[in-house]
């Protein structure tokens, strides 16, 4: 009964607007927004650049790597000791009540961790052993053991992490940052995703624009194949083939228009052509990193068999933030180690450890860390224990109540660790807080208010953090 | 209500708006004097406005209790918000609003006081802030609840009917809070639950649309002429079949609409009614509403092996112009009417179109109550126009619908339990090709390989351990000897005995009391590689339980009973033979914050009470409760349903609704821009007993509907219409993604326009197709188009919709995804869009069959040529520059083709496939076979083409590629 009828009822301007907005994009379309600007320009409306001001302009992240470790890493065995779950270890753990599900079904029993962990940095910050290279950054980072979600399922939380909504459909955290703080690049798209070669549980709509217009969609860059669908034209279908082929389709359309003078889209949707047709040869040189240096390679790690798909994807986002993209999520999966706990997770972090440690080192060096915020996080925890179903393949289950996530760079009070779990890792017992304030808190180390980053739709004001949250003061540097 | 003047644009809204309460009720203070007067104003202001606007906005944070007292500052009485928090200073200075803090705060434009509410999305807006203004300059009298109360009562009471922005009270079955019952709702807020009205006009049928349009007709603006007679039948054949006219169609229609045009307009609209194809289009609108797809979803998104029958079912009800209330009825409690009518059990597969699934990760109650929140949200969308989920966790914010309401709704799904019914097949059901099956056996069999051969690294495995262990391993031969001796069977279980004779007889050996460190361990003999092929084997049938149900007499339906205690639901569910075992009555109960673990007041099952009493009894028996709420939703009295449909079927042929949003007719949806012509057709469905296409007759014979897309003054168009909405002129629109494929097809001759039947593959972008896709613990089988053209390339709403696959093609031209309801389809222009239709291997291949088709024998003029594409494709023969352009550019596209043919992919027989392993975090490989591309036919022979086939096919593809194609005029 009280909402603004400006908001509710549809406005032609608006309209174009949002057609505009959203010929940058969908499945990707580099630097789409060329055309954009153009047809702003040509409209009088502003630039995506100016759109939206930051709500905080003191903040120093201006954008944001997010290293998602699909499946949920162990907090347990990677930056949360528990050594209390030695005396307890095979001991029978008997979960009951309403709140029992299949999972807990069965014998269970506590899972001491396999790994050993040593004080890392001159924070003396907690870290498995086997992070042989990011403990040479220890310093850099803020750890958080305070978050909790709400799902178990895998692609349920990973909707929530990604999205807020663990059902899925709304936008994604990159597509409300492009949102709220423009491209600074009008050549490429300003949300980048560099998945896996099979996508992750719940698939796409982990980078879904939701209700937001399509030009803030994640792009993902295949790790196969042609980066962006149907990029070029089949084989035996040369540039100045498709040079006449479009020249014959401007006199249709030409036509067309003629007898259709009042209706604008035709012309949005020709000169559409012409952009789709000069991105298809720009978008391999912005992908090609072997400009860069042997040194540099070797140093993430690429062409080693284990790190070098992980490697190139850190050395990809460090050239992609480079060039102005606000938004890479980067994929490394699957962390989901019910079974051979130590030999998933040792493996899973070899492939990971030097291409990030390496990326941090190298955004320090050029001195983009301070206003690049790196974070690093699954979709949930995992449990103390282990069921059956690994024998005694020790693993380790899904936990929602209890998970390490870390941030590095971008003004995040680095040095430090944030929160606590349990003595056994079950449930985080200090700075305890819903995902949702997460959200909060990574919106504001942007400079964005969650609060004031809404969109309306389906009858109300949506937001990252569904129905608002707080920011944790502590993960923030003063 | 003709002479009640509606505001149109912003400003005079919100200047109509204000006070006007204050405005029109001085009447009655009678002879108390000027100050009574203003004080029964203020009065008014604080019960309409102020008391709703603290207590819903500022409350929660400055409440009562010291806990609740943000800055030291609470709202809950006059004496606590005059004298202000922490600040020391009063919050509001009586007499001067404009300069109390407590403005200074709402209207968020000084330093010195933060800005409040802090949400932005909870920013009050121009018309409260004023209210807040007014009453303090007026004292800011404060009501005690019974003054309140009866201040209430006399405003809603005074409240003139027609008056939209007068205040009025609903009566509901009551919120968590009596300031909630008691709010008042601004009359256009609440417009959806009025009865219908009806409208004093002079005409009937078409015209009076036309005269109700003219009413509301900005003043100055003249509606543009009737549109050309080959855009007509372009529109009105796309907008009931879906499909384009053919060549020969249009040449027909533009005679008969040459010698009498009304006529001819009518003769169309009957035939295009009386088309099979009708229903299809028809369906597809109904489909995206109720977010119909053949999978599951989620983590596992298994197939939902019948869901067929139900989009067949849809079909055939709008082809039989099957009453809606019947099709509603059906819907919802069609297995409690007549169970044994097949087509009765198909129809309420609408209850489960929504995403579920119940893994045995999750646990099964908050399973349970995502799909009672689904089904309760999803009927009040598709039937109510209300997505009733905001009331899951508190009264509703905007709309006169408390909690309560939620869950009385949702208590009439508390004995809705999911089942496959048996249903045998229809005489009219498209049978046809079930001879697939034999592909998901081939992949069955292989799986069972697969399992049988890690079975025996197992065993082997287990021998070398109790060698190395030095442990007796008599009993552990004896137990796989009587395991093996089990005679093997066709059922699921044995099957799994005989490929998991170690597992089994590891549990027997368990089971009769070895320890852990007597048996051979779980996982023993397998690698990364063992461990992969292990979950896609075990995944691989579990999917192929589900796949398999397509080719089975079985409807994907519900019952009513007890609600089964069920850990996981790994396979397709059966019909129980005792529903009543194992089994619990659900009790529902109000859930506070939404969480079925915190019940708080229990409610009986019921209907929205805000909706008059329509007589309709609610039994709280297992059975009936889903009939007794049809026959409420589908009640001729009530105002929603008929208002929702006659809204949608409007939206479906002038691409806006009347009302915006045809899922929300609540406070926030967009409010109707023709009420009387809405309730006019509303009142027209029910005297036309519910019938859809007398609704599509009387539209389409009006004059809106037939008027040109081009108005003779576009700028007075756009200055006095900016927003559209006038229907001066018709609003053209690009055709949806399944049009387009459709109409692609259609033009090449390929399109088999058979009707019903098992989901078909289409070829999709391969590299989609091939994307490796992660389910629970492992991967999806790819994406495998139908071996056969005429399978394959069958109308796009028979395209099997898995949830977790999306065909590009499709996705990039705006057709849904099947998590929400989609109550209208959005058209955006988005780059990638390009990338599909003018560079992808579908495009070439359909323009290589629009090519041949049209050089048929090939022995004539390149001109006769060129003129038959263009008819093909566009319906019309090109003009003198567009024929001389074309043919210039076949000729030389012919001299590049015969030294550099186009190369299309073929598919591909076996993946191999790379991946991470679960168990061990490590890689594994794996080829995936796909079996029915070894019989697959490809659409044409691209070595068979010769240059000039070639050549043609790129103005086949330009033609596929043009504005003309793409857009309804």
């Amino acid at each position: 009964m009280f909402t603004d009828p400006a908001l509710a009822t549809s406005d032609s301007r608006q309209h174009r607007r949002s057609v505009l907005y959203s010929l940058g994009a969908g499945l990707g379309s580099i630097a789409f927004s060329a055309l954009l600007a153009k047809e702003q320009r040509l409209f009088g409306a502003q630039s995506v650049n100016d759109k939206l001001k930051p709500h905080f302009p003191n903040a120093k992240a201006k954008r944001c790597i997010f290293l998602m470790m699909e499946g949920g890493p162990s907090h347990i065995d990677t930056f949360d000791p528990k050594p209390a779950l030695k005396k307890f270890h095979l001991q029978e753990f008997v979960r009951e009540g309403a709140q029992k599900s299949a999972m807990e079904s069965g014998k269970r029993y506590y899972v001491e961790s396999p790994f050993r962990f040593i004080k890392a940095g001159q924070s003396g910050a907690d870290m498995a052993e086997n992070w042989i290279h990011l403990a040479k950054v220890a310093d850099e980072l803020c750890f958080f053991r305070g978050c909790q979600v709400d799902s178990v399922n895998h692609p349920t939380a990973m909707y929530q992490m990604n999205c807020g909504n663990r059902f899925g459909g709304d936008p994604a955290i990159g597509s409300w940052v492009t949102y709220g703080l423009g491209a600074e690049n009008e050549d490429l798209p300003g949300y980048i995703v560099l998945p896996e070669v099979s996508y992750p549980q719940g698939g796409a709509a982990n980078w879904g624009n939701g209700f937001l217009p399509a030009s803030h969609q994640g792009t993902p860059l295949r790790a196969k194949g042609s980066p962006i669908l149907d990029l070029s034209p089949p084989p035996g279908v040369a540039p100045e083939h498709q040079r006449k082929g479009l020249d014959l389709l401007r006199v249709l359309n030409d036509k067309h228009s003629r007898e259709h003078p009042w209706h604008d889209e035709l012309s949005a949707r020709m000169q559409n052509y012409e952009l789709a047709f000069r991105m298809q040869m720009q978008v391999p040189d912005a992908l090609d990193i072997s400009g860069e240096t042997e040194s540099t390679r070797l140093a993430y790690g690429i062409g080693r068999p284990e790190t070098d798909a992980f490697g190139r994807k850190c050395l990809l986002a460090r050239k992609l933030i480079e060039k102005g993209v606000r938004f890479v999520q980067l994929y490394q999966g699957s962390w989901d180690s019910h079974d051979y706990l130590a030999r998933a997770h040792s493996s899973l972090v070899r492939s990971v450890d030097q291409p990030i440690a390496q990326l941090i080192i190298d955004l320090k060096q050029r001195g983009l860390l301070e206003e690049t915020l790196v974070v690093w996080c699954g979709e949930f925890g995992r449990t103390p224990d282990n069921g059956v179903r690994g024998g005694i393949a020790y693993g380790r289950d899904h936990n929602p109540n209890a998970m390490t996530i870390w941030l590095a760079g971008g003004g995040c009070n680095a040095g430090i660790t944030v929160g606590a779990t349990d003595e056994l890792g079950m449930t985080a017992i200090e700075d305890v807080h819903h995902v949702r304030d997460f959200h909060v808190t990574l919106l504001r180390l942007l400079g964005l208010d969650d609060n004031r980053l809404t969109y309306y739709h389906a009858g109300r004001f949506k937001q990252l953090s569904q129905f608002g949250g707080e920011s944790i003061a502590k993960l923030i540097a003063s | 209500m003709q002479t009640q003047s509606i505001p149109t644009t912003l400003s005079s809204v919100l200047r109509a708006s204000l006070f006007c309460f204050a405005l029109t009720c001085s009447c009655i203070a009678g002879t108390s004097g000027n100050f009574a007067i203003a004080q029964i104003d203020a009065e008014r202001v604080f019960a309409a406005k102020v008391e709703p606007i603290l207590t819903s906005k500022c409350l929660s944070c400055h409440g009562e209790e010291a806990t609740k007292r943000e800055g030291g500052f609470s709202v809950s009485n006059r004496e606590s918000l005059v004298q202000g928090g922490d600040s020391g200073q009063p919050s509001i200075i009586s007499g001067s609003g404009l300069s109390s803090p407590l403005v200074l705060a709402i209207s968020r434009t000084h330093d010195a006081w933060s800005a409040m509410p802090p949400k932005e999305s909870e920013r009050l807006n121009p018309e409260e802030i004023n209210a807040i203004v007014k009453w303090i300059d007026a004292g800011a009298p404060w009501l005690d609840s019974e003054r309140m109360k009866k201040v209430r009562e006399q405003m809603s009471e005074e409240s003139a009917t027609n008056d939209l922005d007068a205040t009025v009270s609903l009566h509901t079955s009551g919120g968590t809070s009596q300031s909630w019952s008691n709010r008042l709702y601004k009359r256009s807020d609440v417009w959806a639950y009025q009865p219908l009205s009806r409208p004093t006009i002079a005409q009937d049928g078409p015209k009076a649309i036309d005269e109700l349009i003219a009413l509301r007709m900005p003043e100055g603006l003249k509606p543009a002429p009737a549109a050309k007679a080959s855009d007509f039948i372009r529109r009105a054949t796309l907008d009931l079949t879906g499909l384009p006219p053919t060549a020969k169609e249009i040449e027909v229609f533009e005679h008969q609409y040459l010698v009498d045009p009304d006529k001819a307009v009518s003769t169309l609209v009957d035939r295009l009614l009386a088309s099979p194809h009708y229903g299809e289009r028809m369906a597809q609108h109904w489909l995206d509403v109720v977010r119909y797809a053949d999978s599951s979803g989620l983590a596992n998104d298994y197939e939902r092996g019948n869901a067929w029958r139900y989009r067949d079912y849809v079909i055939r009800s709008f082809n039989t112009d099957k009453p809606f209330d019947q099709f509603a009825t059906e819907q919802i409690a069609g297995d409690e009417i007549d169970p044994a009518n097949p087509e009765f059990l198909i129809a309420t597969g609408f209850l489960r179109m929504g995403p579920w699934e119940l893994t045995g990760m999750e646990v099964p109650k908050v399973a349970r109550q995502r799909f009672l929140d689904d089904v309760t949200n999803s009927v009040g969308e598709t039937f109510l126009g209300h997505s009733l989920q905001c009331a899951r966790c508190h009264d509703h914010k905007f709309d006169p619908i408390p909690t309560r309401d939620y869950y009385s709704v949702q208590a009439v799904f508390a004995t809705t339990q999911f089942a496959e019914r048996e249903a045998p097949f229809l005489d009219w059901e498209n049978q046809s090709g079930f001879g697939e099956a034999r592909f998901l056996s081939r992949r069955e069999e292989d799986y069972i390989a697969t399992l049988e051969r890690l079975n025996a690294i197992q065993i082997e495995a287990a021998e070398e351990w109790f060698r190395k262990e030095k442990l007796p391993s008599d009993d552990w031969h004896r137990e796989l000897a009587r395991l093996s001796k089990l005679p093997p069977s066709d059922s699921a279980e044995q099957t799994k005995g005989r490929v998991d004779t170690f597992a089994k007889a590891r549990e027997s050996l368990r089971k009769k009391g070895s320890g852990e460190e007597h048996v051979p361990p779980v996982h023993i003999g397998f690698g990364p590689q063992e461990h992969g092929h292990y979950r896609l084997a075990k995944k691989g049938l579990e999917r192929i339980r589900w796949q398999q149900d397509r080719y089975l007499p079985l409807a994907f339906s519900v019952y009513s009973g007890p609600t089964p205690n069920r850990k996981n639901m790994l396979a397709p569910p059966r019909m129980p033979k005792n529903p009543e075992a194992n089994a619990e009555l659900e009790q529902t109960s109000i859930l506070a914050g939404g969480d079925p673990f915190s019940p708080a007041a229990q409610v009986t099952p019921g209907f929205l009470s805000v909706v008059s009493d329509l007589g309709v009894s609610m039994p709280d028996s297992m059975a009936g409760r889903r009939t007794a709420l049809a026959q409420w939703i589908v009640h001729p009295a009530n105002p929603l349903t008929v208002r929702v449909l006659a809204n949608r079927i409007w939206m479906w042929h002038f691409g806006d609704a009347i009302a915006g949003n045809p899922n929300n007719f609540g406070a926030t949806g967009k409010k109707p821009t023709h009420p009387e012509l809405l309730d006019w057709l509303a009142s027209k469905l029910i005297s036309n007993r519910w019938s859809i296409k007398s609704m599509h007759r009387l539209i389409m014979n009006s004059q809106a509907y037939r008027r040109s897309c081009q108005h003779p003054k576009p700028s007075k168009l756009l200055e006095l219409d900016p927003n559209r909405s006038s229907y001066a002129a018709f609003r053209p629109r690009r055709l949806t993604a399944e049009e387009l494929r459709d109409a692609t097809l259609l033009s090449t001759g390929e399109l088999n326009l058979a009707i019903g039947g098992i989901p078909c593959r289409p070829e999709i972008n391969l590299e989609a197709a091939m994307q490796p896709r992660q389910v629970m613990g492992t991967f999806a089988e790819a994406w495998v188009p139908n071996a056969l053209p005429h399978h394959r390339n069958r109308r796009s709403i028979y395209t099997l919709k898995l949830r977790g696959v999306v065909d590009p093609s499709q996705e990039v031209f705006n057709a849904p995804a099947s998590d929400f309801s989609c109550e209208r389809r959005e058209t955006t222009l988005i780059t990638p869009q390009i990338y599909s239709l003018f560079h992808s291997r579908q495009s070439y291949l359909r323009s290589l069959q629009l090519a041949r088709r049209a050089l048929g024998e090939g022995n004539e003029s390149n001109q006769a040529i060129v003129d038959r594409l263009f008819l093909f494709a566009l319906g019309r023969t090109p003009d003198d520059v567009e024929r001389h352009a074309a043919i210039e550019h076949w000729q030389d596209m012919e001299k590049v083709r015969a030294q550099e043919p186009i190369q299309l992919e073929g598919q591909p027989l076996v993946i191999h496939r790379e991946a991470v392993e679960e168990n061990t975090g490590e890689k594994f490989q794996f080829d995936e076979k796909l079996y029915e591309n070894e019989e697959f036919v490809a659409d044409i022979d691209i070595k068979s083409c010769d240059a000039r086939t070639m050549a043609l096919a790129e103005i086949a593809l330009v033609l596929f590629n043009s504005n003309e194609f793409i857009y309804v005029y």
